[in-house]
């Protein structure tokens, strides 16, 4: 963890740590579920188990004639059928062109804590507060730690 | 021969027979804590009893169709004996996309609808040019239009001019439905009470108080007030799933202004929360977006365009998709855009009765339309020439 330590003061984030937790904290906003899948967390059948067939194993003799090949072209993520466009080398507008660029009006700023607007930044993570008593929350809870 | 139209939403799927009335449907599977080894799929989202934990599987990331074994339990229980009994050698199918669909899903879907489902005929185009077309339909003498579609996935502003989309100028916003009601859920878990796994109760939540607000921070001072000044806090009551089914906001008469409810239930106060969340659409930089607000983006798509286009265009916005339901958008969206419009261009920017199904209905009003035998590929064109009759066809 790159991360400044100036003696006998507090640890400061860099700009490029800062980055990435944003980036992670974007992430979790699109995500599906925060939760595991139920399913998953069912304790694993024993040997001698039989769990009663459910619909995610493909019912038998439907829909099995096509080859692999087709198969694996029905089974990829965002993120590899992004590349696979090769979208960089095609003529605009595309994708990536459509995405709005950035904002030219300046940044509003709110408290972490309590999301009202806020005028100070947290000297040690970059996160924004509006009073001593967000500040000691966010430090308590966030500023280090980030839990959630 | 019977025409189905499908707005395949990444959230909720819009289908019904051009002759009859549109359903809306979630597209999605969902599995619940109390019986775990079941998938519910669509609308059997009604059989479960208790929904809090609720397991969401969509076939949808980022917008796009990448999940086609879900897809198709989808598909297979709307199309089915239980829903609509689709006979597909005598039925054509009117079915949406996003725009700029990666090629890959494009021919996926040609293969599926084709090959698999075996439609007679299918046209496959954008939910936005549906809109549109919805709307040079009433209005015959506009020339151009501009679509403004914020869904579950993102925000696309995609402009049309006689009927015809004009691509370069299409922007979109990487701020939809379930980012919002993802940050909702974040803030309440911080702020309040840990939601993190309940986001069907959530999204109700902010379907039933976020708003959007007029004067920004003068809301946000009003929301500073303590007690009964402050008419902007709502108590949520949120559903146990036995005696209270549904959430709901506690009247205001009932609202207990300092201290605590006698009552049982479990509460959230929610009072910033309610306008700072949809804000994320005018702003999306205030949760650390670099990516302009709605209306700038607006600007920015109009600009791009011939001169003689622009007047046309902001005369002429329409709003579709789910987040324009929260009160206040159209009323917001119009002045921020007033401000930032040359004064001598007028601006009116219209909501429809009903934003969510605005596509689907343009759907059902091409599907009666002169030139739709035109537009479509039938199963035989394809069967002979492959994915190319569809991409010469189909303007995706």
């Amino acid at each position: 963890r790159p991360q400044k330590k100036i003696a006998g003061q507090r640890r400061v984030l860099d700009e490029a740590t800062r980055q990435r937790r944003l980036t992670r904290q974007l992430e979790a906003l699109e995500k599906d579920n925060f939760q595991d899948d139920p399913l998953s967390s069912l304790p694993p059948p024993g040997p001698t188990a039989r769990l009663p067939a459910f619909s995610e194993t493909e019912e038998p003799g439907k829909r099995k004639t096509r080859g692999d090949h087709f198969k694996q072209r029905f089974r990829k993520n965002f993120t590899a059928l992004l590349e696979e466009e090769n979208l960089s080398e095609r003529p605009e507008p595309n994708y990536l062109s459509a995405a709005a660029p950035p904002s030219s009006l300046p940044p509003r700023h709110f408290c972490c804590v309590c999301g009202f607007p806020s005028h100070y930044t947290c000297s040690t993570c970059g996160g924004r507060y509006c009073s001593c008593k967000c500040l000691s929350t966010h430090r308590e809870t966030r500023c280090l730690k980030w839990t959630l | 021969m019977a025409t189905l139209v499908l707005d395949n939403g990444a959230y909720t799927a819009k289908i019904g027979y051009s002759l009859e009335k549109v359903s809306v449907i979630p597209n999605c599977q969902f599995r619940s804590k109390n019986s775990r080894l079941k998938t519910f799929t669509a609308n059997q989202l009604d059989e479960i009893k208790d929904p809090s934990g609720l397991f969401y599987i969509l076939p949808f990331q980022k917008g796009y169709l990448v999940n086609w074994d879900v897809q198709r339990k989808v598909w297979d229980h709307l199309f089915g004996k239980e829903m609509f009994k689709v006979d597909f050698a005598d039925t054509s199918i009117i079915i949406t996309e996003p725009y700029f669909n990666f090629t890959s899903i494009q021919e996926s879907m040609n293969e599926i609808l084709f090959e698999e489902y075996q439609f007679q005929s299918a046209l496959r185009i954008n939910g936005g040019s549906l809109s549109a077309h919805h709307c040079f339909h009433s209005k015959p003498s506009e020339l151009c239009c501009l679509v403004v579609d914020s869904g579950f996935s993102f925000t696309h502003i995609a402009p049309y001019c006689r009927s015809k989309k004009l691509n370069h100028g299409i922007r979109r916003i990487n701020v939809g439905g379930k980012l919002l009601t993802n940050h909702l859920k974040e803030i309440i878990s911080y702020r309040q009470l840990h939601v993190m796994d309940e986001t069907h109760v959530i999204n109700q939540v902010k379907e039933d108080v976020c708003y959007v607000s007029q004067q920004f921070y003068k809301d946000m001072e009003i929301a500073q007030l303590r007690g009964e000044d402050n008419d902007l806090m709502r108590d949520y009551v949120l559903p146990d799933f036995s005696a209270i089914k549904k959430g709901f906001c506690k009247p205001r008469e009932e609202m207990v202004f300092s201290g605590k409810y006698k009552t049982g239930e479990q509460i959230l106060r929610l009072v910033n929360e309610r306008f700072a969340v949809p804000e994320t659409l005018f702003h999306p930089s205030d949760i650390g977006i670099q990516e302009m607000g709605i209306p700038e983006a607006i600007v920015d798509s109009v600009q791009s365009l011939p001169e003689e286009m622009q007047p046309h265009l902001y005369q002429n916005i329409v709003l579709t998709g789910g987040n324009m339901l929260f009160p206040g958008f159209r009323e917001r969206l119009e002045a921020e855009l007033r401000s930032l419009v040359p004064a001598h261009l007028p601006v009116s920017v219209l909501l429809p009765p009903n934003p969510v199904c605005h596509a689907w209905e343009g759907g059902k009003l091409l599907a009666h339309s002169p030139d739709f035998d035109e537009m479509v590929v039938t199963r035989e064109e394809y069967e002979e020439n492959g994915h190319c009759v569809c991409e010469d066809k189909f303007d995706i």
